[in-house]
């Protein structure tokens, strides 16, 4: 039995009545970059949202180096390492780019490296500093979205979670945009991604779920499933 | 009433309109507090105001202290207060899904202060008159009641204060994402409980120092409480909500709303005025009359 | 659900009551005041159940109506407009009472409810309790200001047509929740209540529905004010536009069991019940049990009392 660094066992998850989640089984290993992809409304923001602690599940479970993350609150799991870059990115848009940042490191685990984290998001995204005192709502989308990604680094998660980061941006930032989540990897983070843009997500991971109305059709590699004649029928058109 | 007015005259009723307003002020920027952490209009406020006036009163009676210097210690009774009262009463509500229930709650709590002080302190009026109260400060042709300008230069320190606080301090910039959004803020280790105990807190503290101005200038008693919330609410309607300026502007111009009203219109309608622009505001322009749309990101 | 049963079980109760003030002295008992005084409030509570129990969008002008009703009946009496000269409990007076305050919940109900904030809707109405309070006040010969408007209480005979219009008054008001609540005006409310938004998407028109419940709710409400003017006999802003008639019926409706039929009933009899016995044994105190008994309902019981074996069945 492989020790996975995030373990999802026999997820069950209502909204008020109407069940979202079934039965839904996933792993993420460390160093690794994990792809959740499916049509809308699959469950892919609810599962992530579950796991941040968002949702409580009805039944099953969330484990995270061992340990039970489900029913925790959502500033315990980020104290846990894990981070959860929102759909729709929610910057505090009348703060300036500055204190979104450093409220990305107000949870306990993140305050005594403060001051390295935010060199750290400044060398990363430079743009940012030059920003920083600029209110979040007067930038741009690509900037909003790397402000996004850069708040949650700042908790220093061991995993970061990314909800549609491509969502309403420019192609060429778009590409901008999954280079610096491979390069994020690189320095060790573990990424699960859950995207719309399934071609480039598929690319970038070592392992991928396909969801569908909240089960978990299909697993695989990237590349494997990036092959599969049923993917590509279902979500990829006639693209190479 | 026109052949009395004179420049002088028209000055004065602006600079009474300003000093009082800065007490609804006071009050609105508690609200706004409460209600961008918490959602909900604090009706209650008004009376919690009174209730501090009733303590400044009594510290005053009873043990001599004099009412401006009795500022530091209401001011920690009514942080301890505010804390004390979102746990005790809000904490459990503001966790269901329905606002109304915290509403009802506020509404439940001013009911209560109003009939307990009715009861306990009787209905009588009440205020403070120490050496100074009525005595005045004479800048050519204004007379400036002592009380009031100390009342405006405790609501501007206070103002000062929440607004450094908000802005420099790590938990007043938790409290103000809390306010713009709440999720997101969970979402950076920020717990809600926290930032609503911090922000109820400061509403009430708020309250302590509008109560000292209120007592010192003003004859109260239990019911007036209802009153100054809803002009509170006017004062936040005005400013728009999510600014603290914004709050303290509102109720400054509501104060000379009723400063300039009261003079021209006899004065029961005066307090028509400020409801109706209240009902003006509320329909056609709820952000307020100062907040600049800024874009959600 | 209600079934047939359940109907001739209301029935019985309905006749027996009827028949209390044929075996009661009217004048001696106090049992007829009390259930006057409960069914009046039946009439207040199922009035703001209906907009905010069923609808969710919460009134705090209650007290409003109350007195455009009494004001209305009043200043038809007095100024005997339709030359008839008998306007104690006169149909066409009440039922007027009834229209004037509905027709200014239409006024104010359509820009009021037009925005989705709730919080705008409570603060607004209040607002225009305060306006009224002051109108009223400040409106010299024509409202009677301060004092308010006297009724000529020479052709008071009996409580007994104050009882029995009550009655009929309340179990109007419970029908007309009861069959909104199952017709499709109430889903409709009911889908408002749960989600706006998705309400709208389905195609109901959001905002005449919630002015329609806002209106009939006023209707009732100013009804009610009608009758209390003629037990009164005294029409004044200090007995009527008073905080007391839109918070009471908010603490029954709210014990009882909002969005029900029955709740506002079980509300209204528990709460008079506490109150009349707190008046009579503590009579200073009492005021301050509202306060309480709402914190510690909203903390507890939020669902009130009919609901109360339904934890968690429409989630929460």
């Amino acid at each position: 039995m492989e020790n996975h660094l995030l373990e999802i066992r026999d997820l069950a998850v209502a909204y008020g009545g109407v069940q979202a989640l079934w039965g839904v089984s996933a792993h993420v290993d460390e160093g690794s970059i994990v792809s959740l992809v499916g049509a809308n409304g699959a469950g892919k923001t609810t599962l992530l949202k579950t796991i941040a602690g968002l949702n409580r599940p009805k039944a099953g479970g969330v484990f995270f180096a061992g340990k039970k993350l489900s029913g925790m609150s959502p500033e315990g799991v980020v104290n846990e390492g894990i981070s959860l870059v929102p759909e729709g990115r929610r910057l505090f848009a009348r703060l300036t780019v500055k204190e979104n940042l450093e409220l990305g490191a107000y949870a306990s685990r993140a305050r005594p490296t403060y001051k390295e984290s935010l060199e750290r998001a400044y060398t990363l995204f430079p743009i940012l500093k030059t920003r920083q005192s600029q209110v979040a709502g007067s930038l741009s989308g690509g900037e909003q979205q790397m402000l996004a990604i850069a708040r949650s680094m700042m908790s220093r998660p061991s995993i970061l979670m990314l909800d549609e980061p491509s969502l309403g941006l420019s192609p060429l930032v778009v590409k901008v945009m999954f280079e610096l989540i491979e390069s994020l990897n690189r320095t060790g983070v573990t990424i699960l991604l859950v995207e719309q843009n399934i071609y480039q997500a598929l690319k970038i991971s070592q392992h991928a779920y396909v969801m569908k109305t909240g089960k978990i059709a299909m697993e695989g590699s990237g590349e494997q499933l990036l092959a599969d004649p049923d993917v590509q029928n279902a979500y990829l058109g006639s693209l190479e | 009433m026109l052949e009395y007015l004179t420049a002088g005259l028209l000055l004065q009723l602006f600079i009474n309109g300003i000093l009082f307003g800065a007490m609804y002020g006071l009050a609105a920027i508690g609200l706004s507090l409460i209600f961008g952490t918490m959602r909900i209009v604090f009706l209650a406020q008004g009376t919690v105001i009174v209730l501090m006036a009733y303590l400044c009163y009594w510290l005053f009676t009873l043990f001599h202290i004099d009412p401006y210097l009795s500022t530091g210690i209401l001011g920690i009774i009514a942080l301890v207060l505010g804390a004390g009262m979102y746990q005790l009463l809000f904490r459990r509500a503001v966790r269901m899904e329905d606002k109304n229930i915290s509403l009802l709650i506020a509404v439940g709590l001013m009911f209560l202060l109003e009939n307990f002080m009715a009861v306990a302190w009787t209905p009588d009026p009440r205020s403070i008159s120490t050496s100074y109260t009525s005595s005045s400060l004479s800048i050519g042709t204004l007379d400036l009641s002592f009380t009031r300008l100390l009342g405006f230069a405790m609501a501007m320190l206070a103002t000062g204060a929440v607004t450094l606080f908000l802005k420099r301090t790590f938990v007043g910039k938790a409290v103000r994402a809390a306010s713009e959004d709440i999720e997101a803020a969970r979402l950076v280790g920020v717990s809600p409980h926290w930032v609503n105990t911090v922000a109820f807190a400061i509403g009430i503290g708020l309250s302590g120092i509008a109560g000292i101005a209120v007592s010192t200038t003003y004859p109260f008693d239990p019911y007036f409480g209802f009153v100054f919330s809803l002009k509170a609410m006017i004062a936040l309607a005005l400013g728009g909500l999510g600014s603290v300026s914004g709050a303290l502007l509102g109720g400054i111009i509501l104060g000379l709303l009723e400063s300039l009203a009261a003079f021209f219109i006899s004065g029961g309608w005066a307090d028509a005025i400020g409801y109706a622009v209240f009902l003006l505001v509320l329909l056609f322009r709820p952000e307020g009359l100062f907040v600049r749309s800024i874009k959600k990101a | 659900m209600r079934n047939a049963r359940s109907l001739v079980i209301a029935l019985v109760i309905v006749l027996a009551l009827v028949l209390v003030p044929f075996v009661s002295d009217s004048e001696k008992s106090y049992l007829i005041f009390f259930l006057f005084l409960t069914f009046c409030h039946i009439v207040l509570t199922q009035g703001w159940n209906l907009v905010a129990g069923y609808t969710g969008q919460i009134s705090l002008g209650n007290h409003a109506f109350f007195a455009l009703g009494a004001y209305t009946t009043a200043m038809i009496w007095r100024a005997d407009l339709f030359r008839y000269g008998h306007y104690y409990f006169d149909p066409i007076t009440m039922i007027l009472s009834g229209l004037v305050p509905a027709v200014f919940a239409i006024a104010l109900g359509i820009p009021l409810l037009g925005k989705l904030r709730g919080d705008y809707f409570a603060l607004g109405t209040l607002g225009f309790g305060e306006i009224l309070k002051v109108a009223f006040v400040k409106g010299g010969q024509f409202t009677g200001g301060p004092i308010g408007i006297m009724l000529p209480s020479s052709v008071y005979s009996s409580l007994r047509p104050h009882y029995w219009t009550a009655l009929f008054l309340a179990v109007l008001a419970t029908a007309v929740v009861y069959f909104m609540s199952r017709s499709r005006v109430g889903l409709a409310l009911v889908a408002i209540r749960e989600d706006e938004t998705a309400a709208a998407s389905s195609g109901i028109h959001v905002l005449k529905y919630k002015v329609l419940a806002f209106a009939i709710g006023a209707f009732l409400v100013g009804v009610c004010g009608s009758l209390y003017a003629y037990y009164l006999f005294q029409v004044s802003p200090e007995g009527f536009l008073i905080l007391k008639w839109t918070l009471y019926p908010i603490l029954m409706c709210v014990i009882g069991g909002s969005g029900t039929v029955i709740g506002p009933i079980v509300g209204s009899l528990v709460m008079t019940g506490v109150f009349t016995a707190a008046n009579i044994y503590l009579p200073s105190i009492h005021p301050i049990f509202s306060g309480i008994i709402i914190i510690l309902v909203m903390l507890f019981m939020p669902n009130g009392i009919v609901r109360l074996r339904e934890r968690g069945a429409t989630g929460e």
